[in-house]
């Protein structure tokens, strides 16, 4: 899922940095503007370094084609949407710059499939279903997630000229390929958030807002 | 912030990061028996589309230069988890704002 060089268009890679960067300067501004509380800190960080570690592991699906977890609805599900954003952009920008996984020019697209629409989608989905049932919420918020950062991926690299335009082979590839396997990063992120709701619920990013704002304003 | 507070605080993330870091290479040394290819890999084949690589990275593909690639894929992981870990902890504190 992260692009390499030479797969987009320069104006297509463009656009996804100009439109990452908008998201990412207002998810820094809402962080600036709401304050986090000093002992989330730490476990910001660990959830980074977590999801870089994890992100190593390929699946070894018989048959090759695979993928590897991602982890954006883990980062929206402990930090919030805001704050598992930012976590998502220096794993993917770590990964690109130290490791050269995702190209330079590409940066922008794969942090918009990644640390955007991935953590953004699963934020939401989790936020509603939650109110039923915490675990389908996690497996749905990891599955849907992957699949329409996947599909974001299927967008930009069907309108480079590299892949002929064919954004109707490049999106279903992805989103169907990446629908199948998302199951996989589905059970993965419902495991660990049930492991956290066990013996840490407090540092999930609802409760932790639940009990700093329990009327939903500002304290 | 005091570093030996924060890992025996957090013993257990870090031990969960720790067992990753320490399954890579196997994950490594599967991935490629079985010959791991990517969606977006399979997409780029049938269109055409090659890759140009402009920058490889310091340590490239999760590797270092002139190690072994189990040992190499091991302390890629390694550094990564830490440089990661201390970057976001940073941007953390620098855009944490005040809550009151």
């Amino acid at each position: 899922m992260h692009i390499p060089d030479g797969f987009l268009d320069m104006n297509i890679a463009l656009v996804y940095y100009v439109l990452s960067a908008i998201v990412i300067g207002t998810c820094i501004y809402k962080i600036k503007k709401d304050g986090i509380d000093e002992k989330r800190v730490p476990i910001a960080g660990l959830v980074a370094a977590g999801i870089f570690a994890a992100q190593m592991l390929n699946w070894p699906i018989p048959g090759g084609t695979s993928a590897h977890f991602v982890g954006g609805a883990v980062a929206a599900i402990i930090l919030g949407p805001f704050l598992g954003c930012i976590a998502m952009v220096s794993v993917v920008s770590i990964q690109a710059l130290v490791f050269g996984d995702g190209g330079i020019t590409a940066l922008g697209t794969n942090l918009f499939s990644m640390a955007i629409v991935d953590v953004f989608v699963a934020y939401y989905i989790y936020k509603f279903l939650s109110k039923k049932n915490t675990k389908i919420a996690a497996f749905v918020a990891g599955w849907i997630g992957i699949t329409l950062g996947a599909i974001n991926t299927g967008i930009a690299t069907g309108l480079s000229s590299t892949f002929q335009y064919s954004i109707s082979t490049t999106v279903p590839v992805m989103g169907i390929w990446h629908g199948a396997l998302g199951i996989i990063e589905g059970l993965i992120t419902v495991a660990i958030i049930s492991y956290i709701e066990k013996n840490r619920g407090d540092i999930l990013y609802i409760s932790d807002k639940a009990k700093n704002n329990p009327r939903g304003g500002k304290r | 912030m005091n570093f030996k507070n924060f890992v025996i605080e957090h013993k257990q993330a870090f031990l969960v990061i720790l067992v990753a870091i320490i399954l890579s290479p196997l994950f490594a040394l599967a991935a490629d028996a079985v010959g791991y290819s990517e969606p977006l890999e399979k997409s780029a084949e049938h269109l055409g589309a090659e890759e140009s690589p402009i920058y490889s990275g310091i340590l490239p593909d999760y590797s270092v230069p002139g190690i072994d690639s189990p040992i190499g894929t091991f302390l890629a992981g390694l550094v990564g988890s830490i440089v990661t870990l201390i970057i976001m902890l940073g941007v953390t504190m620098a855009i944490k704002g005040r809550r009151n």
